[in-house]
């Protein structure tokens, strides 16, 4: 399959069963989305497809066939921090970190969509990230901390 | 994982050759990939129709009503404000379903035909009698999210938040097959599995759903869809209440109120419906529908509170139309 | 240097109090003051690893990909108790990728966790061990796994904890599945329950919780032909490195265990289970890395749980009184030996004369409990704090000031020792004041929509978290002056590794970003496991020692280079301070070569006759809907008494994310297993359901903040699991205010509460 991973033409061999989660993890070394539960109810393994946020895990590999794919990976490097990781950072938003990648790319699409969600809204857009950790009020704190970045 | 092909053909005629040959189609895939993986559906052949020109996105035809393609995200529906204005009864439905990412790729066909959350059905080491087993395992086992009214030999429920909210709109589907098309009440779309049919769904071998039709007459009236979870946010629904009415000098007329999560199919009984007729609304009138909705309720051992929390959501749905 | 000398400590750990001996150099430091803090601790920090973490590039042992590395699969019994007669792998062994299975008939012999063999003659829960693979992929291992033929011979079972406590039980131990888990006395309970002037006897169940850690378990094992090192995702490297060599016979220097990150834990990784065992075994004898991480459903099955619980409280009291507590529990252990005994808060919280308390595990023939959070405490502070609540209601006081009478004791009540420091009274004052809970009204008041009820409620805690020895921290200096602080624990998530960073860089003078921390990793001298809060109070202490030593070790050298005296020279934010000059120290260490200074620390024993408590309260909010038993939790304040705070930012972070899994425990997440098949029908994060953001009330935190300084030289203790242990009852409790109806069973949920307003009149 080819597809366009960050901004780069991939190739893979996949097999059809396979997952898009699996590509990026097993084959095209980027294993910053997660494996966590394996059938889209935790949300770690978030990208954006065709800049759509969906679980990767969910998607078939072959149904992301010449699809253009980001992942935590393009979002910012540790120098270069997208506002977002930015704001996870500052805002503790971190403590074990596994669900983290997939928080960061939920709240990196709502503020492409939305710059300046309300409160209700930032929890809506991101329901479908499970963090065990945190108890969400410190991502809930970065992602209006962000808001207020990329305004 | 089973092994299977994979197309994606890019016109309608081709796909429907595909499944008329036997194959499986897939849209949004939130649903029947989870079913691959867990080894409850083996598909040899799928058929990815999301590739088709078309199917996708709503349209009004003046007099004509509301199109909605089959393959139009759930999202799309969600976030129009327009259909919001014509019809927020979707949006109250889509809000809590499911969550964004599964709402960006979940189509309204696939919502429409997703296999129930059964977890003895779920769970590939269960025989249940849907899979072909003997008995359904929730009758004396854990059923506190099964059915209480409208179960034969499987106890399994309607999991669509949609589908009650659009059935509350009178909708119908367009149904193709490579032999042609043909139109059904959304209603029919749902059977409760029994005797020889194990399935949940009307469709026949080869079909799909093109498309969903609101008629004109539906957008006249009020709807409210109301859910209960057990948690805030992602959760199928334990109970849930579309309705719609016309309110005319505080009467409701044509009501309609259908029940999710109580039954294996969307459950509405056109006896309560009639009983509301020409009333108020009120709590005595709402309360005595909501008895004939769930009139032969039989629930299991874990679920008898699925009756109590069905009457006041009905009763509340109702009182908030006549409101 | 002063004379080594050996001698005992006495530590808590998870409500247990245990005797280790300890080897003691030097002398430790006076703790700092009250608001002392420096220019790190004390300040709100983040994380030193955020980066990595935010942008993907933080490897989990998930994340690991070794070259040449296979990939293992377990094999699970689908019955809750079989004989396995007989195994056929032919099929799988002759696939191609498959490089080789294990199973009762061909393993090794392996002594892990008090048996004999990795696979169980007699299977004893639906998700015990069969067979493993290890195959090219995973996937393939995954599928040469439904190739393995076994032929059972299914045996009676039972799951169900009052079904298996119940006389017609099928015995799956042969001495009966009811054990005795401990016991406590003081003074005449049965005489008071009888001379009471009142009397409550009530019942509760708490349900089996699940850790669902977002990584799951997993392990990476690599075979060098002499030594093992394993990644693994783990609580404790040490703890895994003691299990593995003790299993494959090998020497501590063979087994190295590395947990750089790791995704969350919460009890259940605290050891290590068979598939790191498994994973080891393929690579020691095939030579080549091997993977074995679970997947969701069998972390769900075989990775451990918070055991269920039935408890039975009988309280009485004369006057404004409580005069006894008797409490008598039983915990579904499942295949594990022992319990998380309940009974520890009713023990040692509250000054009541007299107390008696008995625990009971249960075999049942479901997956072995683990730790999991204050074990115990957690479902034990739930029957006891809703008790107190029904016992205030009963005699018409107001429930926190009937606990206010009850908790001035200086004491702890099962040793006689002095506590270090108490400010439970304080935390009370705290908190009652944040949630206005003079507004409190018998009955509730009401709710902010039609059929709603507004209610408070609270609860208190009472933890070990002291921590102890042995601990040790070593730091260096790099040629540019910035510091190597070597330590032997694991951050589990919690932000160890920043706060150690903040004690090491204040103690030497560096900036935080001159630190460096290397940790999890077992080649570092020993750190305890991640368990029981005592982490940051156990290492935190040496790490100070270590960077005390360092400190006075470059200002020596400093001091010869600079050609001042030492005692003129001081460090600041990573610079050399002398009377008119700064000079950076990598300047100053350049002029060294390559001569490293050197500082170690280790953790001096807790003092004696004092008791090392953590205490605090939680005060809740609630509405409830009367016709749809839905509950809202509107507002948790949190106030907890743990010593100083070193990093408010991580704090408050960790006491929100304990509250929250609180409220699971308190609302939503149980296990549902069906008993006629002895399985787990929610084995996913389905309708195992997890609070999402939705779920998630405004969260008040509020340190007492003191710190404890006759506790250790850092005055800091444990906050891991404090947070999560009242907030369940707090809820229960506001619920009750709210409806007038009493929710007996965590979680609970809509059928539950409908259940309890039934029962009250009210539905």
């Amino acid at each position: 399959m080819r597809l366009v991973v960050n901004g780069t033409p991939r190739e893979a061999d996949v097999r059809e069963h396979e997952s898009l989660l699996t590509v990026l993890r097993e084959r095209l070394g980027l294993p910053g989305s997660k494996n966590a539960c394996e059938q889209g109810e935790c949300g770690s393994c978030s990208v954006l497809v065709d800049g759509e946020l969906v679980c990767s895990c969910l998607v078939l590999a072959a149904a992301a066939d010449g699809r253009r794919v980001e992942t935590v990976e393009a979002l910012g490097s540790a120098e270069r921090p997208h506002p977002v990781q930015r704001a996870f950072v500052e805002a503790g938003a971190v403590q074990c970190g596994f669900c983290t990648p997939g928080f960061v790319v939920a709240a990196a699409a709502l503020l492409r969509e939305n710059p300046e969600p309300t409160d209700a809204e930032i929890r809506e857009a991101l329901a479908g990230n499970i963090c065990r950790c945190t108890g969400y009020g410190t991502i809930l704190d970065a992602v209006r901390r962000a808001a207020r970045i990329t305004t | 994982m089973s092994l299977f092909s994979y197309t994606k053909p890019r016109a309608l005629s081709e796909a429907l050759r595909l499944l008329r040959g036997g194959a499986t189609a897939l849209a949004g895939g939130t649903d029947l990939v989870t079913l691959v993986r867990h080894g409850v559906a083996r598909p040899e052949r799928l058929v990815d129709l999301t590739g088709i020109e078309g199917l996708r996105g709503w349209s009004r035809e003046k007099g004509k009503g509301i199109r909605i393609g089959a393959l139009t995200p759930l999202a799309d529906l969600e976030t129009s404000a327009q259909l919001a204005k014509l019809l927020p009864i979707v949006r109250e439905s889509l809000r809590d379903a499911a969550t964004p990412q599964i709402r960006n790729v979940g189509t309204v066909g696939g919502n429409l035909l997703q296999r129930n959350r059964c977890w003895y059905f779920r769970d590939e080491g269960v025989p249940c009698w849907l899979k072909g087993g003997t008995r359904c395992f929730a009758v004396d086992g854990e059923s506190r999210y099964h059915a209480v009214v409208g179960a034969h030999e499987c106890w399994m429920v309607s999991p669509s938040d949609l589908a009650p909210a659009l059935i509350a709109c009178d909708a119908e589907i367009e149904v193709a097959s490579s032999l042609g098309r043909r139109r059904m009440k959304l209603a029919d779309l749902f059977v409760a599995p029994q005797g020889k049919r194990r399935r949940e769904h009307a469709l026949r071998e080869g079909e799909l759903v093109a498309a969903v039709r609101v008629p004109e007459g539906a957008l006249e009236r009020r709807g409210t869809y109301l859910k209960a979870m057990e948690r805030k946010a992602w959760s199928f629904a334990i109970v849930s209440v579309a309705a719609s009415a016309r309110i005319r000098e505080g009467r409701a007329r044509d009501v309609r109120v259908v029940l999710g999560g109580v039954a294996p199919v969307p459950w509405r009984v056109a006896a309560a419906e009639k009983q509301l007729e020409g009333t108020a609304l009120d709590d005595n009138a709402c309360l005595a529908a909501a008895d004939t909705l769930l009139d032969g309720a039989t629930p299991l051992r874990d679920n008898g509170y699925k009756v109590t929390l069905a009457r006041e959501l009905v009763r509340r749905a109702l009182r908030s139309l006549a409101g | 240097m002063s004379p080594l000398r050996v001698t005992k400590s006495r530590d808590e750990f998870e409500g247990e109090i245990y005797e280790s001996t300890v080897v003691v150099e030097g002398r430790d430091l006076a703790a700092p003051r009250d608001g002392a803090a420096g220019d790190e601790v004390g300040r709100p920090r983040p994380r030193v690893d955020g980066r990595a973490r935010v942008t993907g590039a933080a490897v989990y042992t998930h994340d690991l990909h070794l070259a040449g590395m296979l990939h293992a699969a377990i094999l699970r019994s689908p019955y809750a108790r079989a004989r396995v007669k007989r195994v056929d792998a032919s099929k799988a062994e002759a696939l191609p990728g498959v490089r080789g299975v294990l199973h009762r008939f061909n393993a090794p012999e392996v002594e892990f966790r008090q048996e004999k063999a990795l696979f169980r003659d007699e299977v004893r829960f639906l998700g015990d061990e069969v067979a493993a693979v290890v195959a090219d992929s995973e996937g393939l291992a995954r599928y040469a796994l439904t190739l393995i033929a076994v032929e059972y011979e299914v045996l009676p079972h039972v799951v169900d904890l009052e079904e298996a406590a119940s006389p017609r039980a099928p015995k799956i131990d042969p001495d009966g599945n009811v054990h005795d888990a401990g016991s406590y006395t003081r003074g005449d309970t049965r005489r008071a329950l009888r001379e009471a002037e009142a009397t409550i006897d009530v019942t509760y169940r708490t349900s089996t919780q699940m850790h669902n850690a977002l990584e799951t378990h997993g392990a990476v094992a690599s075979w060098d032909g002499e030594r093992l090192t394993v990644w693994e995702s783990t609580q404790s490297v040490f703890g895994v490195r003691n299990m593995l060599k003790d299993a494959l016979g090998l020497a501590p220097a063979q087994v190295r265990v590395l947990c750089e990150h790791m995704g969350g834990g919460f009890g259940a990784k605290l050891g290590t289970y068979k598939y790191a065992v498994i994973a080891s075994l393929f690579s020691m004898r095939l030579g080549r890395p091997v993977r074995c991480v679970l997947t969701r459903r069998e972390e769900n099955l075989a990775a451990g749980n918070r055991s269920a619980t039935l408890q039975r409280l009988r309280l009485a009291s004369s006057g404004d009184r409580i005069t006894a507590i008797e409490h008598e529990t039983w915990s579904n252990s499942g295949q594990g030996r022992w319990a998380a005994n309940p009974t520890g808060p009713t023990n040692t919280l509250y000054d009541v004369a007299n107390v008696s308390s008995v625990a009971h595990r249960v075999t049942t023939n479901a997956g072995a409990l683990s730790a999991f959070r204050a074990p115990g405490y957690v479902e034990g502070t739930f029957a006891l704090e809703s008790a107190i609540d029904e016992l205030a209601l009963r005699i018409g006081v107001d429930p926190l000031a009937l606990r206010r009478r009850h908790a001035r004791s200086r004491t702890d009540p099962r040793t006689g020792n002095r506590y270090s420091l108490k400010r439970l009274l304080d935390c009370y004052t705290i908190g009652a004041k944040e949630i206005g809970w003079s507004e409190r009204r018998a009955g509730g008041t009401r709710g902010s929509a039609p059929h709603r009820r507004r209610g408070l409620g609270m609860a208190s805690q009472i933890w070990g978290g002291g921590g102890g020895p042995p601990a040790y921290a070593t730091v260096h200096f790099e040629t540019d002056g910035t510091a190597v602080l070597r330590v032997g624990v694991q951050d589990i998530g919690t932000g160890t590794r920043t706060a150690v960073a903040q004690v090491c860089a204040d103690e030497i003078g560096l900036r935080l970003d001159q630190v460096r921390v290397r940790l999890g990793d077992t080649e570092a001298p020993y750190g305890p496991g991640s368990g029981g809060s005592v982490t940051l109070a156990s290492i935190g202490p040496a790490v100070r020692l270590a960077a005390h030593d360092a400190r006075a070790k470059v200002l020596r050298a400093a001091a010869g280079i600079l050609e001042v005296r030492a005692q003129e020279l001081r460090l600041e934010r990573g610079m050399v301070v002398s009377e008119g000059a700064r000079t950076p120290l990598g300047d100053v260490m350049k002029k060294l070569d390559n001569s490293t200074l050197i500082g170690t620390g280790l953790r001096h024993p807790n003092p004696d006759g004092l008791a090392l408590k953590t205490f605090g309260a939680h005060f809740a909010r609630v509405e409830v809907d009367l016709r749809t038993g839905e509950i809202f939790v509107e507002k948790i304040v949190a106030v907890h008494d743990v010593g100083r705070i070193v990093n408010p930012l991580a704090a408050a972070s960790q006491v929100q994310g304990g509250i929250v899994q609180a409220l699971g425990f308190a609302l939503t997440e149980e296990r549902i297993v069906d008993r006629g098949l002895g399985r787990v029908m929610n084995a996913n994060l389905e309708w195992y359901e997890i609070p999402t953001a939705m779920d998630v009330p405004e969260i008040v935190v509020r340190f007492v903040g003191a710190p404890d300084r006759r506790a250790n030289n850092l005055g800091a203790k444990g906050l891991g699991e404090p947070p999560i242990i009242p907030a369940a009852a707090a809820v229960a409790n506001a619920v009750a205010n709210a409806t007038g109806a009493r929710v007996r069973h965590a979680p609970m949920t809509r059928a539950r509460v409908l259940a309890a307003l039934s029962m009250a009149g009210i539905a």
